[in-house]
């Protein structure tokens, strides 16, 4: 049975359609990263199964017990739905010192004091804040906060682990460390979780499946390598990761493979919609999977380079053919010149 | 707090701001007062009060009153908010606190002070006279008493005005230095300009509280026969010998109808208002605009009407208080005497009076800022009608002045029998002041509500918490500081009260206040400077203690 069951959410805040329909199942022990640009709806769809947002139509369903059903007016309060969230901005209490912090749902649920001294100082043990149980929000690192918000969230073993962009007020050194601690510390813990974050990077390392929002639709769904390495469809592959965009018309079809031509190039690559020969459509390629090569050949393209640029781990070289911009990366500086781009026909998508 | 005990207090609110206002309504369309058994259905009370030349020459005054004190109180509350806000004013930290002062000082103690100091026979008057060999100035006159006026009322337009500044990205400031601008050009092509919706709702602001002025007028302009609406009001308890209670509410009513549609205006200001601002980054430091030479004669022009509006009358009111007698020819050194004090403490109203007064400030006081916290609790985060319905409710009050809501509660415990034994409380005053102040404490409590981020509650309920516990455990605790601030501050508000008494007034409600105004009417001098140095020394001691603990002074 699915740890959470959201079915065709609505809702309307103000004069938006914040949420158009989304549905999705979360599975026991998963941890399902909800990923969009500000504005596509995944903090409202986040606060809707937390219930702290009243969806205008659907249904939500926690560990096959019904939380909230439109249709019915059926809602289970905030409160009782049992749920751990860890806020963007961490919420944690000021007048309360870290052990008070944690030990707030314990104590709500009338734990036995024992119990509750027990628990606490296990998870925050486990947390490593074993020595800062006495202190207050404002004696903490931003590092410690978030991880004190996250002890709080999971103390009383929610089925569902919810998270709202928790890495997204630690500075950028401390996220990469923080994605694979958080990671760790929820497969631990036998819950499941949704991760809400606009960052692609965290959402691809964090999550056992990515669920890729726009403007309160889901666009796709999928496992981190299928949502990057072989998105479904056009939004999707603009979305995630840096890519060249190849402007030009159908010229031919052979099965899968369809061949695009423009004003001095023509490339093979990967059909991914329904076209007709002669229809204009669009290639995408990642940029990392562009090369310079030594000459000529299938889907390699002569260009001048116009401009590098030096990103520090990598150089980037801007090249122009006619109208034609293109991003490659690679390891050295280049004399300017003229040089031969390969492009793959199995990366490059047609769309 | 669910939706019922909400509902439930939006109803008790609607109770005690409409229950008073409707019994006006009602009085007015009578014939005589309600108690009367021969009142009967009239207009008599609208004819004759709107056809009165006494009551045209007071709305006219009370026009000229408001428009006077407005054009002179704003000018200077904004330069002077601009000086403290946004320059390098030396000592502004020190002074800026004195500068509200005036706030917190019953204008019937001011005023009162004005007539001991500048009056034909004060105390500066007569040393001027000695001087030059005339009195300078004539206080009792139109122009005196707008000129008061207008001076205690540069709080008002400086407290809007300088928090509007301060919101003001300092950037549009640098930028306009950069260009060339000196720092009083600056404050007049770019600061002022940009916080103008601020200065405009702090004109209609203090435009609307000229109508409600009662101290000010009925000390200074009674000797020189000015009345304005309310001492109209006032005088019309004395005019007739019997209790013209439908006249009274005829004039209370056209006050409101004044007033009402200045509240209402004022409420649409402030929904626009924020589209003008030009907000900057979180509060950043700033270098503050550099006066250069008008430094001094900055610091000049506020400590002389720090001196002027503060300082003169309460030395005017403590010498006064300190003198056995006063007059031409006297020596300051051979009268002084503590007998006044003494005198007090025969008159045993007078000595309830002052104890009621720390009674109705403290307890009075805490119980008020229960009953806001109640409300504010009520409408917080609480989506919904009822609560836009609160938010035009609670402006009600504020369009009646504090005369009017304590003859309206007399009415109300003289109408409805079975309350009747309680006008003789202090629970009558009590809840005239509760009303009278709702607006500013129901705003000093959401300034507290609006700094608990919600995640902080909603953290608490999807941790587990009901309602109930996420106020106790979480909201409550947050804002405790708040309540103290804002207790402290009603506190104030209530000992400074006056007018709200003055009809409610009876053996077991006196306080300092309202004895004052009926002293006034005796001219017991001696009397109302000591009640009026005992309730400076009050405000005084407790604005002390909020100082020292930081409470901001305004909503």
């Amino acid at each position: 049975m699915p740890d959470l069951i959201a079915e065709n959410l609505e809702k309307q805040l103000g004069t938006a359609q914040v949420l158009r329909g989304v549905s999705f199942e979360l599975q026991e022990r998963e941890i399902l990263a909800l990923l969009g640009a500000s504005g596509s709806g995944k903090t409202t769809l986040l606060r809707s199964v937390a219930g702290l947002e009243q969806p205008d139509a659907g249904k939500i369903e926690i560990r096959g017990k019904l939380v909230f059903d439109a249709a019915s007016g059926f809602e289970v309060p905030a409160e009782q739905r049992g749920l751990g969230l860890v806020f963007q901005s961490y919420a944690i209490w000021p007048h309360r010192s870290v052990f008070e912090n944690v030990a707030y749902g314990l104590r709500v649920r009338r734990a036995p004091e024992a119990e509750t001294r027990q628990k606490v100082g296990a998870v925050l043990e486990r947390l490593g804040l074993g020595q800062l149980a006495d202190r207050y929000a404002h004696q903490l690192s931003g590092g410690q906060q978030q991880r004190v918000a996250l002890a709080r969230a999971m103390v009383y073993n929610p089925p569902v682990l919810l998270l709202d962009e928790p890495l997204s007020n630690l500075d950028a050194k401390l996220r990469e460390d923080a994605r694979a601690w958080l990671r760790e510390i929820i497969k631990q813990t036998e819950t499941s979780a949704l991760y809400v974050t606009h960052d692609q990077t965290e959402a691809l390392a964090i999550a056992d499946r990515v669920l890729l929002l726009d403007r309160g639709l889901i666009q796709e769904e999928g496992a981190p390598e299928q949502i990057y390495g072989a998105p479904a469809n056009r939004f999707t592959a603009e979305f995630m990761g840096s890519n060249n965009r190849f402007d030009g018309r159908l010229a031919e079809v052979a099965g899968a493979r369809g061949k695009l031509e423009a004003e001095g190039w023509t490339l093979w690559g990967g059909l991914r919609a329904s076209k007709n020969v002669s229809e204009a459509a669009t290639g995408l390629i990642r940029v990392e999977r562009l090369h310079l090569c030594d000459g000529p050949g299938a889907g390699h393209l002569k260009m001048k380079l116009s401009s590098s640029l030096y990103l520090g781990e990598r150089w980037e070289y801007l090249f122009h053919l006619g109208d034609l911009r293109i991003r490659v990366w690679g390891e050295e500086r280049l004399p300017e010149g003229e040089y031969w781009v390969a492009v793959p026909e199995t990366s490059l998508w047609i769309f | 707090m669910n939706r019922a005990l909400r509902s439930l207090a939006v109803i008790g609110v609607a109770l005690v701001v409409f229950g008073p206002l409707g019994l006006i309504f009602y009085q007015s369309f009578l014939s005589e007062a309600f108690f009367s058994p021969t009142a009967h259905f009239s207009f008599e009370a609208y004819r004759y009060v709107l056809t009165d030349s006494g009551f045209h020459s007071a709305f006219g005054t009370s026009l000229l009153v408001s428009s006077g004190m407005t054009l002179i109180s704003v000018p200077l509350g904004s330069v002077l908010a601009f000086l403290l806000a946004r320059t390098d004013l030396p000592g502004k930290k020190w002074l800026e606190p004195w500068l509200l002062v005036p706030i917190f000082l019953s204008p019937v103690v001011l005023a009162f002070g004005y007539v001991v100091a500048v009056g034909p026979v004060g105390f500066f008057s007569l040393w001027a006279k000695a001087l030059i060999g005339r009195v300078p100035w004539n206080l009792y006159s139109l122009f005196g008493l707008v000129l008061i006026a207008g001076l205690t009322h540069v709080p008002h337009a400086f407290l809007y005005v300088s928090s509007a500044l301060r919101s003001l990205d300092p950037a549009v400031e640098e930028a306009a230095r950069v260009a060339g601008a000196g720092v009083w050009r600056i404050a007049v092509t770019v600061s002022l300009p940009l916080v103008l919706p601020s200065i405009l709702f702090s004109a209609s602001l203090i435009f609307l509280l000229g109508f409600e002025l009662f101290g000010l007028p009925l000390v200074l302009g009674d000797p020189a026969g000015l009345l304005v609406l309310t001492t109209y009001l006032y005088k019309l308890t004395n005019l007739l010998g019997v209790p013209s209670y439908h006249l009274m509410a005829v004039v209370a009513l056209s006050i409101v109808a004044l007033t009402f549609p200045l509240v209402y205006l004022q409420r649409r200001m402030l929904r626009t208002a924020g589209r003008f601002a030009v907000i900057g980054g979180k509060g950043q430091a700033f270098r503050p605009l550099p006066l250069g030479v008008l430094r001094w004669p900055a610091v000049f022009l506020l400590v002389l009407w720090l001196a002027v509006t503060v300082l003169l009358p309460l030395v005017g009111v403590t010498l006064r208080s300190l003198v056995s007698s006063w007059g031409e020819g006297i020596k300051l050194s051979e009268v002084l005497t503590l007998d006044h004090f003494r005198e007090l403490m025969v008159y045993p109203n007078l000595v309830r009076g002052i104890v009621n007064t720390i009674l109705i400030g403290a307890i009075g006081g805490a119980l008020a800022v229960v009953f806001y916290a109640i409300v504010g609790l009520a409408a917080h985060r609480w989506q919904s009608r009822w609560v836009s319905f609160l938010d035009y409710l609670v402006m009600l009050p504020r369009a009646l002045p504090g005369l009017i809501v304590g003859l309206a509660f007399l009415w109300v415990f003289l109408f409805f029998k079975p309350i009747a034994p309680l006008r003789t409380t202090l629970f009558s005053l009590w809840i005239a002041y509760t009303v009278v102040w709702l607006a500013y404490g129901l705003r000093l409590i959401s300034a507290s509500l609006l700094q608990v981020k919600p995640e902080l509650e909603e953290a608490a309920r999807v941790t587990g918490a009901r309602q109930r516990l996420v106020y106790r455990d979480v909201t409550l605790p947050l804002i405790r500081f708040g309540i103290i601030g804002s207790w402290l501050l009603i506190f104030m508000m209530f000992v400074r009260e006056y007018s709200t008494g003055v009809y409610l007034l009876g053996p077991g409600t006196e306080v300092i206040g309202s004895l004052i105004v009926s002293l006034w009417g005796t001219g017991a001098l001696d009397l109302i400077s000591a009640l009026s140095v005992i309730e400076v020394g009050l405000v005084g001691f407790i604005l002390f203690i909020a100082l020292r603990l930081g409470v901001r002074l305004h909503a």
